[in-house]
């Protein structure tokens, strides 16, 4: 039963330190206001979360200040009548709601006979700032990232899309954390039934904690064994502005410099922000390329495997010889070749991304350089296995998504042991498989291979943005994930008009 | 929301259709065709187009008068029992089919994959893989081969341009010197392989647009035809008449004989054989999805697994049996010919002439009953 705060303050005061007993970090203090000081308030606090330094010129310092000029008797009006209008704070009814308030970062504010609590914002909690994003890096654009409040992520939103439409929904999740989780979206654009799919999902578990998005990604995905992630994640601010003027919706949780953003699609995996801020010839070009990688990250040790070892007639002889030649002395079959190497190199990732900065850096020398050129040498694997799994290895970081990667990446070890045993048939079997699992997913009713597949939807417009970024002005609609109604994107002016003089002059 | 609600685009017909009737077509029929008929091969694919046209209409008509599925049409116009006799007979029909392309994808497998393979094993793997693309219904499977459509149709075409330099034109001659009698025999062997147009019949419940499911089945007819002809033609012109007619799988021979410019791929017939791999498999896929379902509808199954496991099962017996028993391969060819083509069409003809009679009788007792009012 929640405790509700009355005009008693020792009562309120008893209360509230029964719940932070034992809390350390939490400051409370016993104030004297009023022309005379002979008025009583309580102040509590997190200790690193208020000014230390500048006190006096904090709201709580300059509430305290006014309060001391007044006479007691005007302090509780004044409170009710001034202080609870100011921005951002908040009075609370219950000692919960109040403790609530406090551990947002802010300070808590009792007033003998006063039957509320009041929050008042400071500093908050200590956080990292805007910083440059250390993944999802851009040849041209901004460089600002998400950083671990939530406030400021949404504020660097607010900042690209300056409309009353951009809509912000906010909810907790974690029973113990109580993480903010908001999700960000414009109003018009959206497909309503989205936004209500994924707060019903937000409603369905109930977690202890919920430290990052990670978390609610994974708690709120249908296909839970799939290996390819249904939300896309980013960390750079115009990627999520992006999505929302696409329709999509974004979610953002307080401690995690990682959005979400969904639907997701293979498509919105490979496309990178500046795909829209190069010419499309290029931007083409580099999304082919990434769509290639994508293919090959996960096949390319496969089918090394299944045309050396199983259809030898396909290559021509003299590069057939040479590969056989590279390949004297090596003790093992090919697949466990394959394997060792792929292996080796993933301890080598998994170290380097562990170690800090300079280190991980040295990690990828020292292996890829020596360790790889060693192994060859004591005749372990032949130099064409390096060769196949360093390429490997270069197509799954040309993938712009980490997590979509990765699932290439799993992949990988699928396709080499099914090519490993069964040639270019097993490769006909995964790709088979992987097609088919990739048709059976969706993400928040989207096709996951869209805009490929169900393209009618949107009369086929949305593949002109796939394989292919056509010029900006042909990309005249927004993708299947807007409302019907609401694709209209560019409008270039004068065009109608232009449009119909032609109809009557003809 | 879009997805999940069971229905598919025109577009993922057409190419679901242009790949069920392409496969087994192009793999099989330039063989039968060039030993018998030679240049006036060409004539038959034109008259099984023509034989394909008229089902498809026929299909139209009964389409027409379908107001819910298929199976309900059918019980309503001819009454339950026949109407289950009818559906059984479709069902034998896509569960046999697709323990025959079972085995011949298994066998292609085999010939140009894997030769040391067991031909349990493969079948297995191919039938789980089937059964994993059927389990999540129509629209995964219509998304599938929507999206590797021109990954397959770019390469055969290019590899077809490519073949056209070998191809020695005074081979497709004489042309009509087979009699009409062969090209007739021949036009219905090639109207048995577009037989699983039929498939069309049951799909009216799962398209946006299904008043021109028929028309899809059309496109798909002609385009078919369109590249069996170019196939069929630059085959001849490769191997001529009687070389031809000995080769078992003369496309896939073709595709190993075709020099690529650069000369980094030497012989690409494994690669090339990708294409009729997944053919064969959306064939074989069709068969189960659609025996499936004809299964549920008649044993009124919530969920498919009973149903989709019986005719897996039955697949996979047949597929066996015929690899087992060759024998059994000319009693499946027979049973195309006189039971299951004139079936079809029969089923289609009574269907019409039933609804027909029904709706005339209608008319007449409407017709007395307003009659007998006015008076």
């Amino acid at each position: 039963m929640p405790v509700q705060i009355t005009t008693d303050l020792k009562q309120n005061i008893n209360h509230f330190e029964t719940l932070f007993s034992d809390c350390a970090d939490i400051k409370k203090r016993k104030i004297k206001i009023g022309r005379k000081l002979e008025q009583e308030c309580y102040i509590a606090y997190i200790e690193v979360a208020l000014s230390s330094v500048d006190w006096k010129d904090s709201a709580v310092g300059k509430l305290l200040q006014t309060l001391r000029e007044l006479p007691e008797e005007e302090l509780v009006s004044y409170v009710k009548g001034n202080v609870e209008d100011i921005s951002d704070s908040q009075p609370f009814g219950t000692i919960e709601d109040a403790a609530q308030g406090m551990l947002t970062g802010d300070a808590l504010f009792f007033l003998d006979g006063y039957d509320k609590a009041l929050k008042i914002p400071d500093k908050g909690y200590p956080g990292r700032g805007v910083y440059e994003t250390e993944s999802e890096k851009v040849i041209r654009g901004s460089n600002e990232g998400f950083s671990e409040s939530v406030k400021l992520n949404t504020a660097l939103i607010r900042k690209r899309l300056r409309s009353p439409h951009v809509k912000v929904r906010e909810s907790f999740a974690g029973r113990r954390t109580n993480t903010n989780v908001d999700l960000v979206y414009m109003k018009d654009l959206i497909h309503p039934g989205i936004l209500e799919e994924v707060e019903k999902r937000l409603k369905e578990f109930e977690i202890d904690g919920a430290l990052d998005s990670g978390i609610i990604e994974q708690l709120t995905e249908k296909r839970k064994y799939s290996p390819f992630p249904q939300f896309q994640t980013t960390q750079r601010p115009d990627r999520a502005a992006l999505a929302i003027l696409e329709g999509r919706i974004v979610l953002l949780s307080d401690n995690s410099p990682v959005a979400l953003i969904f639907p997701a699609t293979y498509n919105t995996f490979i496309q990178t922000s500046d795909d829209y801020y190069s010419r499309w010839e290029i931007a083409s070009f580099t999304r082919m390329l990434r769509y290639l990688a994508s293919f090959l990250a996960m096949t390319f040790p496969g089918l090394y495997l299944a045309m050396t070892n199983f259809h030898t007639q396909i290559l021509p002889t003299d590069l057939l010889l040479s590969l056989a030649a590279a390949r004297q002395g090596v003790p093992f079959p090919a697949v466990v070749e394959i394997i060792l190497m792929e292996m080796a190199f993933e301890l080598l990732r998994e170290a380097g991304v562990r170690l800090p900065g300079a280190n991980g850096n040295t990690i990828g020398i020292v292996g890829g350089l020596i360790i790889g050129q060693a192994a060859v040498d004591a005749n372990i694997v032949s130099p064409i296995v390096v060769i196949v799994v360093a390429l490997t290895a270069l197509c799954s970081f040309a993938v712009p998504n980490e997590e979509f990667a990765t699932a290439f990446r799993i992949l990988k070890f699928f396709f080499i042991v099914l090519c490993g045993y069964l040639g270019f048939f097993g490769f006909l079997v995964g790709i088979l498989g992987v097609l088919i699992h990739l048709s059976h997913l969706e993400s928040f009713g989207i096709p996951y291979l869209a805009p490929f597949v169900g393209a009618d939807l949107n009369g086929y417009r949305d593949e002109r943005d796939t394989f292919l970024r056509l010029p900006l002005n042909f990309l005249k609609k927004r993708p299947v994930y807007t409302r019907a109604g609401a694709r209209t994107r560019l409008r270039v002016k004068g065009q109608r008009e232009e449009n119909q003089k032609n109809k009557k002059e003809k | 929301m879009f997805a999940d609600n069971w229905k598919i685009s025109l577009r993922q017909v057409r190419r679901l259709l242009m790949l069920d009737i392409f496969g087994l077509s192009s793999l099989l029929l330039p063989g039968l065709l060039s030993s018998l008929t030679g240049g006036d091969g060409i004539f038959c694919l034109i008259l099984g187009m023509a034989g394909g046209s008229l089902m498809l209409w026929l299909m139209q008509k009964n389409l027409q008068n379908a107001e819910g599925t298929y199976y309900d049409y059918m019980k309503d116009t001819v009454g339950q029992t026949i109407g289950d006799i009818f559906m059984i007979f479709y069902f034998l029909y896509f569960v046999t089919l697709c323990g025959f392309v079972l085995y011949q994808a298994t066998l292609l497998v085999m010939t140009c994959l894997l030769p040391e393979g067991s031909y349990f094993w493969i079948s297995v793997l191919l039938l789980l893989l089937a059964a994993y693309g059927t389990i999540r219904g129509i629209e995964g499977r219509a998304r599938v081969y929507e999206i590797i459509f021109w990954f397959l149709g770019i390469p055969l075409l290019i590899m077809l341009f490519l073949a056209l330099r070998e191809v020695h034109t005074d081979y497709w001659t004489p042309v009509a010197a087979s009699g009409v009698e062969m090209v007739v025999q021949k036009g219905i062997d090639v109207w048995i392989f577009l037989l699983p147009l039929a498939a069309v019949l049951f799909l009216k419940p799962f398209c946006r647009e299904s008043e021109k499911l028929t028309l899809c089945g059309e496109g798909a007819l002609i385009a078919v035809t369109l590249m069996n002809s170019l196939i069929y033609l630059i085959l001849l012109g490769v191997f001529g008449k009687n070389t031809l007619g000995a080769l078992k799988r003369p496309v896939i021979t073709l595709m190993g004989m075709i020099n690529l410019p650069g000369g980094f791929f030497t012989r690409q017939e494994v690669i090339m054989t990708a294409v009729w791999f997944f053919a064969l498999f959306a064939l074989m896929h069709t068969g189960v999805f659609q025996s499936t379902l004809i299964l549920k509808e008649l044993f009124h199954e919530p969920k498919n697994y009973y149903s989709m496991g019986i005719s897996l099962f039955f697949a996979f017996f047949l597929g066996m049996a015929f690899f087992k028993n060759t024998v059994l391969l000319e009693v499946y060819e027979s049973c195309q010919r006189w039971i299951v083509l004139p079936g079809m069409m029969g089923i289609l003809l009574i269907l019409l002439l039933a609804h027909r009679i029904r709706n005339g009788r209608r008319e007449k007792k409407g017709g007395e009953e307003t009659c007998g009012k006015s008076r």
